[in-house]
This record gives structure tokens, sequence and C-alpha cells, in this order.
């Protein structure tokens, strides 16, 4: 029964790489083969890439020290953490919210089997997340400190109790979400707000990770005396990740201990969260003056209150909203001076920070993919707008409109602070300005485009179309890959042209690539809306 | 009111339609029957223009729903067979996104909400959200969507089913007051007591193909719907 669940679990998770939804039909061994190999590039190739830069940097300095324990502490708390992001939403939904619950409990199925086949789910995906660090982080210390049988079978272990413990974190939080979900009046901003708070702390320490790292590298016999000190338990995790057997073992009952506690408390607790309503009061109608839109206003505040309706949403796709402003106001603090130091170190290509503040933009711009999973989410929905009396180029249009809004007018502001920041004159001050805000709709278009082109209706779990649709995906890669594009470019042939003839041409090609991308959504696109 | 000649839809190798043809004129309350999977639903979503066919013509009102799907659907509803509808919002917020994307003006929309959610005790609940409500809710509000802009062609997909008994004799009598004002309804339905006592004209479709239309008499005789469907199935 177990397997019977969790292929139907990974089938809706991998489903848009078997199953082209928009044709109705499966996806040839070609296409679903180049699906994978793009998600294995984005996977091992950038992710897996990062952190194997991260563990170079750390490890050998930590292993010369001696306290190559502590880079195995560093290194899980980093994939913990990378692991861990998230995952409480996704728990939350797909172990609580899954639309299959009824169905499911309603069956001969014991609750625990659903349960287990639930977290499995979480766990794979944690687990993918986090393999990107802690495979890196064991490859490289091998190959510093010597492969030896203890340290690979110790290694292994380790890769299991981090992963397991991502679960854990990942199960506990997702149940304390979901309780208080069932308590709350507007959840979705509470939790928007509390989730923000998280990302804070973590964004806090990833801008100090540079001086941290130096710090602990600098400092490693000092800093690894302390946390041995205070902090044992610590000190015995990392030791695992260095081979001893000993702290392997402990560490292994420790985590079967709690995962066994875990088990016990939420196959009681799993029935009456996943069936429970909640309490919250009865809102009274009361009649008001009705106000009037115009059917492309109704559609825009539709989309509206989609987005604020769902915390999920708002976090996975509207992020940058708060980032853009964040950055503008640390634009009009550091701005100028990073920018002469830019010229500085790239003087011999003039104009160097007038387009890496461009390249930082649209990296910032594309934190938000709200149009590319708005198709998806109409799921079953979908036939309301196709029955309207609208044409279909206006509902895609509305949808796309709403990220525009939304990121458009944080980064009307921080654009003008990159502006003021730049080491340029006024028209390429505008210049820069101008593309930005371009860049917004563009970024939107494109994003629109995609989300049209994979369109996933049957899911059962709105994380499916947020954050797990390759729609999303290739948006957020792909908009990022455009990002360090258009800087490359610059150092490599585009500072010939200078920066101001360079972003007129980025310019340029943004107006076509926007219109071209919009003509399909209006024809083409629009055309498939009405029947998917 | 509405006309479908030779409608042909295709999934793969099986027709779903086949060669379909109907006319519906205003007055009429229209049923459609058949068994599971005969055709009726992919017949009603070609009518609402939200499934493309592969051939014949749909004309409602004499507009075609192909050459002009914005015009044709103005005087239009649909109501699926599920009522998937926005979870998102409440109730009162789904009917005036309705209103206002057929442009309802704010008095006249308020007096049909006040009217159709009176009739269906379905007021108080207006402002829950619609993920609260439960099935039979969320079919009531379909149902007053539907009404609100004073469609003349109501396309509805099993519309009974989920509605409590004072709801579906309610929902009767809209239909046929909508009927009687010069409205027409064209409907799917399992329930063939309901279709002959409702309806003034029935058509059954069998493996995509007509195989019977006209009025009830026509159609029945002096047999049950009933036992003339059972026949007609059975050959």
């Amino acid at each position: 029964m177990l397997r019977v669940l969790l292929k139907k679990q990974l089938s809706e998770v991998f489903k848009g790489y078997f199953y082209n939804s928009k044709k109705n039909k499966m996806r040839s061994k070609g296409a679903i083969v180049i699906w994978f190999v793009f998600f294995v590039l984005i996977m091992v190739g950038i992710l897996g890439g990062m952190f194997t830069m991260l563990s170079k940097a750390l490890c050998g300095g930590l292993v010369q020290a001696g306290v190559g324990w502590l880079y195995f502490v560093i290194m899980s708390g980093i994939a913990i953490v990378f692991g861990a992001f998230g995952s409480v939403f996704n728990t939350y939904s797909g172990l609580y919210l899954a639309k299959d619950n009824d169905l499911l409990l309603s069956m001969p199925i014991p609750v625990r089997t659903i349960i287990a086949a639930r977290l499995a789910n979480v766990y794979l995906l944690g687990t993918m997340y986090a393999a990107t660090a802690l495979i890196p982080t064991l490859i490289v210390y091998w190959i510093t400190a010597g492969v030896t049988v203890p340290r690979v079978i110790c290694g292994v272990l380790l890769f299991l109790i981090v992963t397991g413990f991502i679960l854990l974190l990942s199960v506990l939080l997702g149940w304390v979400v979901a309780k208080i979900s069932l308590k709350l009046k507007n959840k979705s901003y509470v939790t928007v707000l509390i989730s923000l708070a998280f990302i804070g702390a973590y964004y806090f320490f990833y801008f100090k990770a540079n001086d941290l790292i130096r710090n602990i590298i600098n400092n490693a016999d000092v800093y690894g005396a302390k946390v041995k000190g205070a902090a044992k338990a610590l000190y015995l995790f990392g030791k695992v990740g260095e081979g001893s057997l000993i702290a392997t073992v402990v560490f292994a009952v420790i985590m079967t201990a709690i995962c066994t506690l875990v088990w016990k408390i939420l196959t009681r607790s799993f029935l009456s969260i996943a069936t429970d309503s909640g309490k919250t009061e009865k809102v009274r109608y009361v009649e008001r003056k009705a106000k009037e839109r115009t059917p492309f206003g109704a559609l825009l505040a539709k989309e509206f209150s989609r987005f604020t309706s769902n915390a999920n949403y708002m976090l996975n796709c509207g992020l940058g909203t708060l980032l853009i402003p964040a950055a503008g106001v640390f634009l009009l603090i550091m701005g100028r001076d990073i920018c002469k130091t830019l010229e500085m170190v790239f003087s011999g290509r003039t104009g160097t920070s007038v387009v890496f503040l461009f390249a930082m933009l649209t990296m910032l711009a594309s934190m938000n993919d709200i149009a590319a999973p708005s198709v998806s989410l109409e799921g079953k929905s979908i036939w309301i707008p196709q029955s309207l009396p609208v044409e279909q180029k206006m509902i895609l249009r509305a949808k796309t409109c709403v990220q525009v809004i939304i990121t458009g007018i944080p980064m009307l502001f921080t654009a003008v602070c990159a502006a003021a920041a730049a080491p340029a004159s006024v028209p390429v001050r505008l210049l820069l300005l101008i593309a930005a805000l371009v860049y917004v709709v563009f970024s939107a278009v494109f994003g629109m485009t995609i989300g049209m082109k994979m369109p996933v209706l049957n899911w059962s779990n709105e994380a499916v179309p947020i954050k797990q649709s390759g729609a999303v995906v290739i948006v957020l890669f792909g908009s990022w890959g455009i990002s360090v594009v258009i800087a490359g470019l610059y150092m490599l042939i585009g500072y010939k042209i200078g920066a101001a003839a360079y972003l007129a041409v980025i310019l340029a090609l943004l107006v076509i690539l926007t219109l071209i991308l919009q003509h399909w959504l209006d024809t083409k696109g629009a055309e498939d809306f009405a029947t998917l | 009111m509405l006309k479908i000649e030779h409608l042909t839809k295709t999934y793969g190798d099986v027709k779903a339609v086949d060669d379909l043809s109907l006319h519906i004129h205003p007055g009429e309350i229209y049923g459609f029957i058949g068994h599971n999977g005969a055709g009726k639903t992919t017949t009603l979503k070609s009518v609402a223009g939200i499934l493309r066919f592969d051939q014949g013509r749909i004309e409602i009102g004499g507009i075609s729903v192909t050459d002009s799907p914005v015009e044709s659907k103005r005087d239009l509803a649909y109501i699926p067979d599920n009522p998937d509808l926005y979870d998102f919002m409440s109730g009162i917020k789904y009917l005036n996104f309705i209103a206002d994307v057929f442009r309802i003006p704010a008095d006249v929309r308020q007096e049909r909400i006040r009217k159709f959610a009176d009739i269906f005790e379905l007021t108080g609940d207006l402002g829950q959200p619609i993920a609260a409500y439960s099935h039979g809710m969320k079919q009531k509000l379909a149902v007053i969507s539907a009404w609100i802009h004073d469609p003349k062609l109501i396309v509805m997909d099993e519309p009974f089913v989920g509605l409590d008994p004072k709801a579906s004799h309610l929902l009767k009598e809209m239909m046929r007051d909508h009927c009687d004002a010069g409205g027409a309804i064209f409907f799917s339905t399992h329930v063939l007591e309901v279709a002959e006592k409702l309806c003034d004209k029935v058509a059954i479709i069998k493996q995509g193909r007509l195989i019977k239309a006209g009025t009830m008499e026509e159609v029945k005789g002096d047999d049950s719907l009933e036992e003339v469907f059972l026949e007609l199935e059975a050959e």
C-alpha cells in the first residue's frame, strides 16, 4: 500500500516531466530526458557548484587547523537551513491540507500509511535540496583529508542523520503552522510575517557569510575550542563527518529515538488536524453598495485576491516585493562606495558598475514570479474564466499585470536609488531606470509565457504549481541566468561599446522580446488558454 | 436560440460526439440524457465555448461560438457538473466578480443578489469564504451567478446534484420562469423523472450520436421516459 501511495505522491511531484497537460498526453521519451537533464543541470550544476566552492573555501583551512569537525558543523547547518527552507509550508500543505486527504482517509488505508507516504514525499524534497550541499561537503572533505573506510561509512550515516533531521524540523514546524492556522484569522498575512522573520535572519547570515568564513578560518582553533567547550553536542556531531564511530552511533541512536517520538505524536494528531475545519468565527454578511468595476478591473482584482489570500503564493512568488525596496535602501547607503570599488577593480572596463547595478536590479525583479504559476493555479476552476464573455488575452494580461504592479512599484523606488548611486551622466541614469522598469514588464511576460506553455491544472496540493512546477523552475533560474548573461557579456565584449550603448542595446532587446512574447500570449497563448 | 449543427469532437481515436445536431428555441427547457461517457458534457462544454471541437457549428442567438466567442458568451451562462468556484473569494465577492465581467449595474446586481440569495437561503453565508461552503452551497452560488446577468441561454451539467429537495424545487421553478420569460435552458441530467416533468423537449445521446430528440410526447409516447431510455440503450 505504501508503495502505491508513494508512487501517487511522486507522480504528482514529477508529473510535469512526464505529462504535457496542454496537449493532454504523455511527453515523448526525448522530451522527458531533456526535462530531467535540465533539472539535473540546475541541481548539480548551479546549486551543487555553489556549495562545492563554499566547501573548498572552508575545508582546507579548517582541516589544517585540526578542526575538521567544525567544517561539518557549518556545512551541515547550511544544508539543514537549505533543506528545511520552504519545506515548512510544503509539509503543512502536503501533509494536512492535501485535497485527497478525505478520499484517502475514507479508504481502508491505515492512517500511519498515509502519513508515511506524505512524509516520504517531504523527505525526498528536503533531501534533494540538502544533497546539493551535503554531497559536495563530503566529497571535498574526502579529497582534502583522504578517503578511509570509517570516513566513508560515517559520511554516509551523516548524510542520513542530517536529512532525517531536516525531515524532523519540517514536520515539527509544519505541525506548528497547522496548529496556528486552525486558530487564526488573516492567516495568510500572519504566516507571511512569521516566515519573513525566518527569511530575514537567513539573509542576515547569508550577507555576513564571507566575513564569517574568513573569520572562522583565521581563528579556527579559537572558535573550535569555544564550540567544543560550550556545545559538546555540536563537536560530537562534527566528529561524525570525520569518521568517529562512537559519535556516529550516539547520533544515530538519538535521531532514531527522536524520530520515533515525533512519529508517535504525528500519528495521534494527524487525523484531528487534517479533518478539523477550524473554529474561526463566521463572517456575517452585511449588504453594502457594490462597487462597479470594468471587466479588466474585475479580473485584476480577482488575481490580487488570489495572491493575497495565499501565504504559500506570496512567500514563494512575491518575496521580491520586500527585498527590492530593502535593496534600494542598501543602495542609498552603500551604493556609491560599491560602485567606486567596482570601477577601481575593473578599471579597464569603464561603466561596469552601471551594468552590474542593472544586472542586480534584474535579479531582484526576477525574485517575483507571480505570473508563472497563475494559469496553473486556476486548477479545476479554469472553466470560470474560459466561459466568461471576455477576450482570453484580457485574462492573461490581468495575470501579467499583477506581477508588473507588485514588482514595478518597489522597483521604481530601487531603480531611482540605483540611478542615484550610479557614477554616470543623467541620460545614462535615466536609461538605467527605464531599462529596469522594462525588465519588470519583460520578466512578467516571460513568466506568463512559460506558465502558459507548461500549465499543471490537475493538482491536489497548491504547492505543486507554486513551487514544484517546471514553469516556476524555468522562470526563476532562467531569469537569473539572463541577469548573469547581462553582466557577463559586458565583461566579455560589451565594455568595448561602453555602458550607455550596452544598456541601450539591452533595453532594445528587452522591448523586442517583450513585444514578441506578448504577441504570442495575445494570439496563440490566448487561444490555448480558452481550451486548456 | 441555440443551434448545433453536425457537431463532432474526437479524443484520440474515440469520437465523443459524432455529427450531433440540435435546435433549441426561446421558451424551451431542453433535457439532454444519456449514460456516463455518452458525450453530454463534451457537447455542453462545446456550447459554452470552453472546448474546441473538430467539426460542425454552434450558434447562440445566431452568433457562432467559434467565430465570435466573446459575443456569443454574453447571452450565455454555464454551470459545470462540479461547482469548482474560486475558493479564495467570499460568496459576495464571487457574485460581484461575475456581475462586473457581465457589466451589470450596481443597483441591478444588488437587487438580483438579494432576490436569489434569499430564495436559496444563502444571504447569511455570502460573507463566508467559498472554501467554507458545502457542495450544495457552492451549487446554489453557481446557480445565482448564472442567473445574475439574466442570460438568454443557460447551459447546465447535472444542476440538481448536491442540492437539497427544497433547493431543487426552487431551481425547477426558476428554470420554468426563465423560459416563460423568453429564455432557454439546455441541461443534462440522469434523473429521468425530473426530465420528464420539467422538459419541453428532450434529446437522448448514445456513444456520441443523437439517437432520439423532440418534444417529450414525441420521444416517449405513452411510455415513461425511463422505459424509452432503457429500451434505446439496450438496442
